[in-house]
């Protein structure tokens, strides 16, 4: 029997990759809970202990506010937005288009790019006096329509939220495509034999079916509502004033411009807790799923 | 031959309407990237340029080049050891269980998820007390800890389906358990190498919060950030910032185009971004 022999040599291959996720992911979660309870601010770490100030003091901060606000936005029109849209690309998608694959490709193009680089060419399409939309609205005698897309602070989250939807579409479409596909034909002609027809056929038959794909695509989307960054740091930095502040962000913010690190632990502790509010019952009910 | 039903010219249109507010954004960021300051100024920024140049093009590249190459090197390294890390973990969780393998399998899964935020202020300390800070080696050690777990799980569930009575067979073949991987399992696993292999080499490549709060100054700078960078200056005009997204760009492009097929499976697979 070789079988100790065998086990140590698994021990050894695993041992690297749990210890590495160990202390990256868990050790260094404790560790930021364990700052945000101190007072650390400025450069020099301290972990004098003040149990929930900072928690205290975000509830008294205007701007941990206009963040978690923006938070919920995102949640409450970019998660149904990409939702809705990416739908109605596999609804148009599934009905036996010519060069599908073509359209496939193009459609999820925008979601394979870094976000620096769709930040980078939504600063251009935003830019007010020189920027695609206000020019093209311009040339075709809509003038009036001009707008500081990113600049305005009463509309430059929803120009973000336009534009990650216009990121994200692609890849709800590519998974609810994947649902409509695993339908099985049988069940389709057996619908069509009873009379169900077009919009009809979708809305009795097939939408019902994508309950999985749903939720897989919901919790991704709902993840990254949360913890979206890149993307408006680089457009607009939270700007103008405040108006487009999220929590990743004012966390980056008070972190590393002001140095107030147990603060922006704090910020980073409670961002942590909504989203495995999110996603352990997600992990549980699908590793249930796939048990079944 | 029928003549295309009433429905079918909607659809059509509606399909044709949603690749034009795909690409028009990637459309101009080209148009602009090949036009002169004042061609950008002076002509619609869907229009292709009077005269195209491609000194945006050369300055984007003279910026870009060394951040790239950063890029290239971290992403390389970081990419070949989360997918092999992966692939053994995988094999583990999957074929050789043990009692808490499922908790263990949670406990990786839960790290795909975590907003990186959370473990920013202890990265940043770790990195810096290990004396990698601003440096490739520590964008490695990053990227490879933090991908271990999509890896274990993509690994995981494409080591699920291989069937049992071939491992069985290995078995009274007198084969021991990393025989097994790597006569059997290994030999397999190429689909998934490529998928792991090319979803990694896209997030990783694709990063930037890691970059911005590990990297200052020039020796470990990645392309994402440079080209942030590059929007934040004032004498960087519009055609040298496109350029430059088209610079840091390309390589995703062409994996997107060349290996598509792979990068979906790992976008299926549960795969998350951002």
């Amino acid at each position: 029997m070789n079988l100790e022999k065998d086990d140590m040599y698994t021990l050894l291959v695993f041992l690297p990759s749990l210890m590495l996720v160990g202390y990256f992911v868990y050790a260094s979660i404790g560790w930021n809970v364990i700052v945000s309870l101190s007072d650390w601010k400025g450069l020099s770490p301290s972990y004098n202990i003040v149990g929930l100030a900072q928690y205290v003091s975000l509830t008294h901060d205007p701007v941990f506010w206009i963040s978690l606000q923006n938070n919920l936005l995102l949640i409450a029109l970019f998660v149904p937005g990409s939702l809705l849209l990416g739908l109605f690309l596999a609804i148009l998608l599934s009905a036996r288009v010519r060069a599908e694959s073509t359209f496939r490709t193009i459609y999820l193009l925008p979601f394979a790019l870094s976000f620096v680089i769709t930040a980078s060419l939504w600063a251009w399409m935003y830019n007010p006096s020189i920027g695609v939309i206000n020019t093209l609205f311009a040339a075709i005698g809509l003038g009036f329509l001009r707008s500081g897309w990113s600049t305005n602070s009463s509309i430059a989250i929803y120009s973000i939220i336009l534009a990650l939807i216009w990121q994200f579409s692609g890849y709800t479409m590519l998974v609810f495509l994947a649902g409509i596909r695993s339908i099985p034909e049988s069940q389709i002609m057996a619908a069509r034999v009873d009379g169900a027809s077009g919009l009809g056929l979708y809305r009795r038959i097939i939408i019902p079916q994508l309950k999985f794909p749903a939720m897989a695509a919901f919790v991704v989307l709902m993840v990254f509502a949360l913890k979206a960054f890149d993307f408006i740091f680089i457009l607009t930095d939270g700007g103008p004033g405040y108006s487009t502040y999220v929590l990743p962000l004012m966390m980056y913010r008070e972190t590393f411009s002001m140095t107030h690190f147990a603060y922006g632990a704090a910020v980073a502790t409670l961002l942590f807790a909504v989203v495995m509010v999110v996603v352990v019952p997600y992990l549980y009910l699908s590793s249930r799923r796939t048990k079944a | 031959m029928t003549f295309p039903k009433p429905e079918r010219i909607t659809l059509y249109i509606l399909l044709a309407f949603f690749i034009f507010t795909s690409v028009l954004p990637l459309w101009t960021c080209i148009m602009t990237s090949i036009k002169t300051a004042q061609d950008v100024i002076y002509t619609m920024p869907l229009e292709p340029p009077s005269s195209p140049t491609l000194d945006p093009m050369m300055q984007a590249f003279d910026i870009m080049k060394r951040p790239l190459l950063n890029s290239f090197a971290f992403t390389i390294f970081a990419t070949i050891l989360s997918c092999t890390l992966g692939s053994t973990n995988g094999y583990i969780l999957a074929k050789i269980r043990f009692r808490g393998s499922e908790v263990v399998f949670l406990l990786l899964a839960i790290g795909i998820f975590i907003p990186y935020q959370t473990v920013l202020i202890p990265l940043v300390m770790t990195i810096s007390k290990l004396g990698l800070y601003n440096t490739i080696q520590g964008l490695i050690l990053t990227h490879t800890a933090y991908g271990i777990p999509i890896c274990t799980l993509l690994f995981r569930s494409y080591y699920e389906d291989i069937p049992e009575s071939l491992m069985r067979a290995a078995k009274t073949d007198g084969a021991g358990t990393w025989t097994t991987f790597r006569r059997i399992v290994l030999p397999l696993s190429s689909p998934m190498f490529a998928v792991a292999g090319v979803f990694q080499f896209t997030s990783i490549w694709n990063d930037f919060l890691f970059g911005l709060v590990l990297a200052r100054g020039t020796d470990a700078l990645p392309a994402s950030v440079a080209l942030a960078n590059l929007k934040g200056t004032t004498t960087a005009f519009w055609n040298v910032q496109m350029a430059g997204a088209w610079w840091y760009a390309l390589p995703v492009v062409i994996i997107y185009l060349i290996l598509g097929k792979y990068l979906i499976q790992g976008y299926m697979a549960g795969a998350i971004k951002g």
